[in-house]
């Protein structure tokens, strides 16, 4: 086999695997999430003041070892300083 | 034929223990580490894990071999395994969105971060390098599937140990987690050399 039709095949495989991959890709986002699990991305809004320690997406558990429910009393405890100042 | 099998188990072995695919080959730090916080995440992590590397070796070893050697093709091996990776995580991860709710809930968010660990990859592309025949690349996938597995959930239970201890500000975190993991690993080389 010559090189230039090397090529050809191997640029028609990569483009076979790719349309395998777009095609995966639309079918996985168009299949509807199953009751209860809507809206399991991460957001500022939703995430924001969670009370859930185990949560991967808990900013403050992310940041430190420290329990998120430490770490938000020292904020308070910081914005009361602040406010008494 | 006992000896088939008895090579498919010391492979499953050698890849879990001596060969672990974090401690010893350094595949995966990012979710090792990311997502051992809990333990409950870190098994979820770890399935998920399995269960892509299992089935990516299923089809990636068939495509090398009858696919891309016959082709002369196989310096595109790397490109199709990341395609081929990709693509399966979204069509597992169909299957499991469509008739599965429970599984869904429980894997969550870390179905799709799989196809972002280099684990995967890593083992797939290693079978074939190595030549290694279909039985064997099962085993090697299977052992490295649950040798991450269960480093991930130790790893896990020792973070928690780690929370209730008073770890000083600055190893706090991270940095106390790399210093784990490096006496993890230290810890695994003992198993080096009970296969000879």
């Amino acid at each position: 086999m010559s090189p230039v039709v090397n090529w050809i095949v191997a640029i028609l495989v990569i483009l076979f695997f790719l349309i395998v991959f777009i095609v995966s890709f639309i079918l996985y986002k168009k299949t509807p999430p199953p009751k209860g699990c809507e809206g399991m991305e991460p957001s500022d809004e939703k995430c924001h003041g969670c009370e859930q320690e185990g949560c991967h997406f808990n900013l403050y558990y992310n940041k430190t070892s420290m329990k998120c429910t430490e770490k938000k009393n020292s904020d308070k405890t910081e914005e009361n300083e602040k406010e008494n100042k | 034929m006992a000896n088939a099998i008895t090579a498919f188990l010391l492979a499953i072995v050698s890849s879990m223990l001596i060969d672990n695919v974090v401690l010893n080959r350094f595949y995966g730090i990012c979710a090792f580490v990311g997502v051992s916080n809990k333990v409950k995440s870190a098994f979820s992590m770890g399935v998920a894990v399995v269960f892509v590397i299992v089935f990516a070796s299923l089809i990636c070893w068939p495509i090398y071999t009858f696919v891309l050697t016959p082709l002369n093709i196989p310096f595109m091996d790397t490109l199709t395994y990341i395609l081929v990776i990709a693509s399966l995580v979204q069509v597992v991860g169909l299957f499991i969105k469509k008739y599965s709710p429970a599984l869904y809930k429980s894997f969550g968010i870390y179905l799709p971060l799989i196809t972002t660990n280099c684990a995967v990859l890593g083992v797939v592309q290693n079978n074939t390098d190595t030549g290694l025949n279909f039985a064997l690349s099962m085993a090697n996938a299977i052992g490295t599937g649950v040798g991450f597995l269960v480093i991930i959930c130790v790893f896990s239970f020792i973070r928690m140990r780690l929370e209730e201890s008073n770890v000083p500000k600055a190893f706090r975190g991270v940095s106390i987690a790399l210093l784990t993991a490096a006496l993890m690993a230290i810890a695994f080389m003992g198993f080096s050399g009970i296969i000879s």
